[in-house]
């Protein structure tokens, strides 16, 4: 194992968005003080037309980091060449800080189930995973950061805690861990774990991002349906992970039932004034 | 085999068709049942291809009604899995699979909808190309016009349509109620394009179409003329394809002219 991307320092971009084709016309007109936006990688891989228009006009007022759901990182069928080879073409365009998917797989046999589903929690998993992971650093040669997803089940012959899981496949292909709040809140909830154990077991230096959500409770479990306003309890994790991991890009991530763009502004705000004093306290 | 890919293929077979394999590899809580765990999966599975659907085709949805749609979105589901890393193209294949025996609609205007709209979608993120004006024509000297030759825009696509499809779908778009659906006696041919952010789309007379369709493959314009004679006077046919092509540069259709 090379110690080479714990010894860097962690960039940090500050308070930022997921990019929407809602908001584009705003964000050109207004310029929001939004320190950077997140694009989901695979919105942008077509030929022409609007979403590439506004995602050149953007991205030069704004920093980028790419964000893809389709590597399928853990999938048992070999690596998508194609995928890889537009994702690295947008990238070239993009110029993101990183660029970061799932670890989850999406799909096998060729097909594609869009969802995000869960990995047996195995050496298995970790060993498959962290080959896979060196390969796409090696093509890609850009930072990449593997993000915690939600999940529903518990497979009986996982072995080890999510989090035990998440820092082996990290540090045995020795890649970035892109930390969502909401998704350890929403899996804490559904499989009866503490989400600060959770937390604490993340090695500092790998997390280079956050993600914050909201979700949708169903009274026995939670689904992460990114369509809601980020709820307290993930407010609270989410300066817990502050005072542990220091400042770290962050972001509100809304995928669905998009409000007006100030309705985030607002959150990002609300997201930065409990992060700042946090930092601040730490470095003083 | 890997324990990896066997548990992959079980999840996948009963998230796409309900297979039992998944039920003994999935805890139970006290909460929440194994069963209710995976139906997450399962469910989430449907909704969201079916929102996808309803994104390519809100026309088709609006014409069909949400229980006509979901049950043909659900066929289509069923019977076209997505294999493709953006689910922007998941629909692909919607029309084929209302023309055929599989689909729940029996009412063959829906498969032109869908057709049609799949054609707008296409337009809309298809390949961006700097348009060719009426100067880089005029600029053409009147000796070469005979091998000139045409490129068409990326965007550019034609269908011929058999039913009063483009007026339903005006209809659906603001808001009205479309009239009944109608066969035409012959298929009114159709080009549909982007020009800068914007699809369009306007029928064609029979000769036009058949102009643009050869154009499309880089049939010179002498050739072109010959063609139309099928249409159109001797002395007129220089008039109509100068014509022709005047009109697909004034609206962004033309991209590269060239006489070699
Ligand atoms: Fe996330």
């Amino acid at each position: 194992m090379t110690a080479a991307t714990t010894s860097d320092k962690r960039p940090y971009l500050g308070f930022g968005l997921g990019l929407r084709t809602d908001h584009y016309e705003e964000i050109l007109a207004r310029r929001p003080k939004v320190d950077w936006f997140e694009i989901i990688s695979e919105n942008y891989m077509v030929a022409g037309g609007k979403p590439l228009y506004y995602l050149d006009r953007i991205r030069e007022h704004y920093p980028m980091v790419m964000h893809g759901v389709s590597m399928s990182i853990g999938g048992a069928d070999s690596l998508d060449r194609d995928y890889l080879h537009q994702l690295k073409a947008l990238a070239e365009r993009v110029q993101p800080h990183w660029i970061s998917d799932h670890l989850c797989w999406t799909g096998v046999d060729g097909k594609n189930l869009h969802d995000l589903m869960p990995l047996p929690y195995t050496e298995e998993a970790i060993q498959h995973v962290a080959k896979r992971v060196a390969e796409v650093q090696d093509y890609l040669e850009r930072p990449f950061l593997l993000e915690n997803v939600s999940s529903y089940v518990t497979y009986t012959r996982s072995q080890l805690s999510e989090w035990e899981f998440l820092t082996a496949v990290a540090e045995e292909a020795d890649c970035h861990i892109l930390l969502d709040i909401n998704n350890i809140y929403v899996s804490a909830f559904n499989h009866g774990f503490e989400p600060r154990e959770y937390i604490d077991r993340i090695p500092i230096e790998r997390v280079y991002q956050f993600h914050l959500a909201g979700h949708t409770n169903h009274g026995d479990y939670i689904i992460d349906t990114h369509d809601h306003p980020v709820i307290d309890p993930v407010w609270e994790l989410f300066a817990y992970a502050a005072r542990r991991f220091g400042p770290v890009s962050t972001m509100i991530e809304r995928d669905d039932n998009i409000p007006p763009l100030d309705e985030l502004l607002t959150e990002l705000v609300q997201a930065q004034a409990i992060a700042e004093p946090i930092y601040a306290e730490a470095a003083a | 085999m890997s324990p990896l890919r066997d548990l992959q293929r079980d999840f996948q077979r009963y998230v796409t068709q309900r297979d039992d394999a998944m039920r003994n590899q999935v805890v139970d809580t006290a909460q929440v049942s194994a069963e209710t765990r995976l139906a997450i999966y399962a469910d989430g599975y449907r909704l969201r291809l079916l929102e996808a659907l309803e994104d390519t085709y809100p026309a088709l949805k609006q014409y069909l009604g949400e229980s006509r749609f979901t049950a043909a979105g659900l066929a289509y589901i069923d019977a076209h899995p997505s294999t493709y890393p953006s689910i922007r193209w998941f629909g692909d294949c919607m029309a084929a699979f209302l023309r055929s025996d599989a689909s729940p609609c029996d009412e063959p205007v829906v498969a032109e909808l869908a057709a049609f709209e799949w054609s707008l979608r296409g337009a809309f993120d298809d390949a961006d190309q700097a348009v060719t004006t009426l100067e880089d024509i005029a600029a053409i000297p009147p000796e070469e016009w005979p091998v000139m030759h045409i490129t068409l825009h990326p965007s550019v696509r034609r269908l011929d349509l058999q039913w009063n499809t483009t007026s339903i779908w005006n209809a659906l778009e603001d808001g009205a109620t479309p009239e009944p659906p109608e066969q035409g006696e012959y298929p009114t041919p159709y080009v549909i394009w982007r020009h800068e952010l914007q699809q369009y789309f306007r029928s064609l007379p029979v000769d036009e179409a058949w102009a643009l369709d050869q154009a499309a493959t880089g049939m010179a314009f002498g050739d072109l003329c010959e063609g139309l004679c099928e249409w159109v006077d001797a002395e007129h046919v220089a008039t109509r394809a100068a014509g022709f092509l005047q009109q697909w540069t004034v609206d962004g259709l033309v991209c590269a002219v060239a006489t070699s």
